[in-house]
Formats: C-alpha cells, structure tokens, sequence
C-alpha cells in the first residue's frame, strides 16, 4: 500500500545569508530531494532601464555602478564602449591601457569575493578573511586613482576621470608579486581540500548543451568546459594584444561541469588577469586621458550593441539614442540574471543543503539580477 | 574498502596542510584596524563629504545640473547695478546673490560630476567620511552665507529694482506719444 504524500515548499530567502542578497528561492521538496527550484527576484529593483531614459549620458554612469556592484569598473567598461561606438570616438591609447588594466584588477578583486564567500558557504571561514584582506590592497589602488572604494564613475565617455596616481604603476606591480604566492595559498588552503572538493565535486553538473541553451556565459559557461570568452572571442577596447589563456573546467575531481570546475576556473582566471596587468602595465604610453571627453554627449540617431565579459559573464549594453542628449532607452543584458536561471536545472535531485553550495557556485549579485 | 580509508587519509591531510597556512599567518603582523581609535590615511583623491566654498561661488547652478540625482538646490537673486557683490579668487565678477545652496548628503551617491563643471573649483569633495545623524532632515546641509534678513532686503532690493526698471520702460514707452509734437502747422 503506498502512501499519499505531497511536496513540501520551502522559502529560502530573502534573508538568507548564503542567497547573497535578497533573493527568495522556493524549493519543492520531496524528503531532502529537490525536485524543483523557483528563483524569485526583484527584491532589489531600481529602475535602472528607466532611470537611465531620464539621465544624460554622463550622468548614467554613476547607475551603472551600482548594479554588479562587485565590479563597478567593469559596468563603466562595457558603457562608456557602447556610447563612444555610438558617437564615433576614438579613444587615446594612454586611456585604453589605463582601463584595461582596471577592468582585470577589477575582475580579480570580484572573483575574489566570489571565492571568499563561496568557501564561507561550505564552511570554510579563513580563505575568506585572506581573500578580503588581498581585495582590500585593490581597493586601495581604486582609491587612490579614483578616491572611491566601491562605485568610482572612473571610465567616462571618451576618457577617464582621473590620470593614474604617480605611485600606481610602483604600486600595482608590487600587488602582482605580492599575489602570485597567494594564489598558490589559497589553492592549498581551499582548492584542494578534501572536505571541499567532497562538497563540491559532482554536485550542481551543468551539461554544455543546457548551459548553450540557458545563454549562461561568464566562468559557468567555461566550467562546462567551453572555451568562450568575449576579450578573445570577439574581442574590445585592446585585449587583442595581450596574451593569455582561458581556462576551462576539465573535472579534475568529479565531472566536467560540476561546482568545483566553476570555483577552479575563477581561481585560474585571476592567474590569467595578472598577466594581463604585467603585460599591460610597462606599456602605458604618454598622454592626457581626458583629451578626447566631448563637451556634450550628443549622439546621432541610431542603435548600438557592445557587449564586454564581466565577471560574471557577457555584460551587454544595448542603447537606442534618438538624437537627444538623453538615451531614449538602455537595455542590459546582466550575466547574473541569466545564469540564475539556470538554477532549476542544476537542483534538480541534489539535497538541500546542495542548493547553497550551487548556488554559491552561480555567484550572482542581486543588483545586477534585479537593477 | 581501500578508498575508504585513502579519502579519511586525504580529508586529514589536506586539512593539516591548510592547519600548516594559517600556522603561518598566526606570526605575521595583523592587517586590523582598531577603527574609531586608528584611522587608515586617505589618499588625496578621496571622496566623501562635499563642501562649497560660498566666497567663490557666482551661483551658476552648473553642478546642480550635473548631479544624478538632484541633490543640489541652489536659488539665486540677481544683484542690482551699484551692489558690490565683490569677485571670486580666481578673478570673475559675481553677478548673483546666492540665497540657497543646500545639498542634501542623504540623497548624495558621490559620484563626484557636480565638481568637474565648476567654473571657479568652489564644490570640491573632503575627507569628511563621519557624519552621521539621527534624523534624515539633519543631512541637509546650507552652504549660503546669507541670513534671512539679508536675503529677503536683496529680494526686494530686486524687486523695486525690477519695478523701476519696468516703471522706466513703461514710460519710455509712453513718452513718446505724448512727446512727440504734432505736426506743427505751418
């Protein structure tokens, strides 16, 4: 005789502290089984694509910030690019060195807090006490180029708001030597402890054929084992003149795919990003990085797409510009707020407690999610 | 049977060798601040509270349209021919009377576009990162130097200014047809 039963909904969230924000997960459960995950989102919604129809140019970049507001520098980045495409500036190449080497600081102070908290996930405290403390040497360089820890405005249509501090690029190699050993540190610390690959390994398997068909993009996409990023693939500003590798997850420890191929590729990406800055930093030529900012942003009709691998994944800017100088409509297509959805298809099956190390492993950040 | 004990191997191994790093981090020097009684030196760029250096302002209202979020009210009142409104340190002649420059820092995401436009570098940020309040109307800070006195004589000093001004012209208007002489008949 079987017994009727029903599934359990559970709320995870909004004030979870492992949904990195507010963010409400319901979880069908059968037992400890989940058999479907919901994410709902817009706990954080701030207008953004509105705001941004009622702002000059210029003044939208201050509101770019605060949506990855992990990594503000590269949401600048991926703007000011769409706008000068559409105004047809050509940008000093003082000002292209100068954001490049930004954009892969930026990138490694954000996966470090994705790694940091994603070990605070699984129980692993230490690696993120040390991973803050090295963010905090980035952020430090942001402050003092900039004088903003968090949301700079520091790339502005045509240039810069600042020349780099006399002492950044003294500073910034100094930061590379200083890292390099750290990351051997934190492989060792973290990586390739047992109890966290036991954690993480086999659990959340993201096929490449779902992970294609969700658009997921960003570390998930190169964790499956595909080798796609947008600064080789289609690259922009002047990554085509650095070298370096793409790390892709290959299932060291479990299948191609899993949780832990997400977290190693971010570990190997940071690896990637310092070479960049090595390459980068030597070679940044004279000259003024405000000289080509336009007295008023005034584009012609039209519309334009550019899109810039963030983080997090292919963060697009799409801008319809009527000819005014406010923009008739900014759309952005945030990796955060689709990779999230593929967490449906990543549950299915795993235990609840999974869902945290899963979702720690998607490294979303809510104001991207919901701008 | 065997993989069993290997993974109760590697699960102690792995975790002394992690023990093994943060033995090491237990002698060298801590990176914590004792915040309220240590404070971290700010670089000269820093951003934090805005201030206005009244003196200098000629009320252009140009951060006012800068800012994002319009956190800047400024009003001015026009000075009347013969007022002295003196001049800025950089040498331009004011032209207004600036009666209001309030910014509100509650609603201030320090962005830093207010400073960049400004004609006589007047709006600057400070390193001015601790002023906290408990009530949210306490954010709303006055940088006018002018008392409510002072302004309300300056509104009516334009106002009776206006009003000649508009008297003189009614009568430039009207004198001309009851000046000019009628054809004189000859």
């Amino acid at each position: 005789m079987a017994l009727k039963t029903e599934h359990m909904v559970l709320n995870m969230g909004p004030q979870h502290p492992s949904t990195h924000g507010v963010l409400r997960l319901e979880l069908e459960l059968e037992g400890e089984l989940i058999k479907k995950v919901v994410p709902h989102i817009g706990y954080l919604h701030r207008c953004f694509e509105k705001h941004a129809e009622a702002m000059q140019y210029n003044q939208i970049i201050p509101y770019t910030d605060r949506m990855d507001y992990l990594a503000s520098m590269y949401n600048n980045f991926g703007y000011v690019i769409a706008v000068e495409k559409l105004l047809g500036i050509e940008v000093p190449e003082r000002v292209q060195y100068i954001r490049v080497i930004m954009g892969e600081l930026q990138r490694i102070a954000s996966h470090l807090v994705a790694l940091g908290t994603y070990g605070l996930d699984i129980g692993a405290f230490t690696p993120f006490l040390y991973l803050f403390r090295d963010r905090e040497k980035i952020l430090t360089l942001f402050e003092m180029t900039c004088g903003a820890r968090l949301l700079y405005n520091y790339m502005w249509v045509g240039g810069l708001s600042h020349d780099i501090h006399p002492d950044f690029q003294r500073m910034t190699k100094e930061f590379v030597n200083y890292f390099k050993p750290t990351i051997v540190e934190l492989d060792n610390l973290l990586s390739y402890n047992k109890i966290f690959i036991e954690r993480t390994a086999n659990i959340g398997i993201l096929p490449i054929d779902t992970a294609i068909n969700y658009g997921v993009t960003g570390p998930m996409l190169r964790g499956s084992g595909i080798k796609f990023d947008l600064r080789k693939d289609d690259p922009y500003s002047i990554y085509d003149r650095f070298d370096f590798d793409i790390p892709v997850g290959k299932g060291i420890y479990g299948t191609v795919g899993d949780c832990w191929d997400r977290y190693y590729v971010r570990v190997r990406e940071m690896e990637q990003s310092l070479r960049i800055i090595e390459q980068a930093i030597d070679n940044i030529p004279e000259g003024d990085v405000q000289s080509a900012i336009p007295k008023r942003i005034k584009p012609p009709k039209g519309t334009v797409y550019t899109r810039v691998e963030n983080p997090r994944g292919e963060l697009g800017y799409f801008i319809i510009s009527d000819g005014n100088t406010n923009p008739f409509r900014v759309k952005v297509r945030a990796p955060s707020f689709v990779n999230l959805e593929v967490m449906g298809e990543l549950c299915k099956g795993h235990l609840v407690a999974d869902v945290i190390a899963i979702l720690g492993s998607v490294d979303i950040v809510l104001g991207e999610v919901d701008r | 049977m065997k993989q069993y004990f290997k993974d109760t191997w590697d699960g102690i191994w792995t975790v002394l060798i992690g023990m093994k790093i943060t033995f090491k981090h237990l002698f060298t020097p801590a990176v914590t601040i004792q915040y309220p009684d240590v404070k971290v030196k700010l670089p000269d760029r820093v951003r934090n509270r805005l201030y206005v250096n009244i003196d200098d302002c000629i009320g252009c209202d140009q951060c006012s349209r800068a800012c994002p979020v319009s956190c800047i009210e400024i009003e001015t009142v026009k000075g009347v021919p013969g007022e002295d409104l003196g001049t800025t340190s950089n040498g331009k002649k004011k032209a207004l009377w600036v009666t209001k420059f309030n910014i509100d820092f509650a609603k201030c995401c320090y962005c830093q576009l207010c400073v960049f436009p400004c004609p006589t570098e007047c709006i600057y940020m400070t390193d001015i990162y601790e002023f906290s309040e408990y009530d949210r109307n306490n954010f709303v800070y006055n940088f006018s130097a002018l008392t409510k006195e002072e302004i309300n004589q300056k509104k009516t000093n334009f106002e009776k200014f206006q009003a000649e001004k508009e008297a003189q012209k009614a009568a430039a208007a009207a004198k001309p047809k009851t000046d000019t002489p009628p054809a004189a008949p000859n």
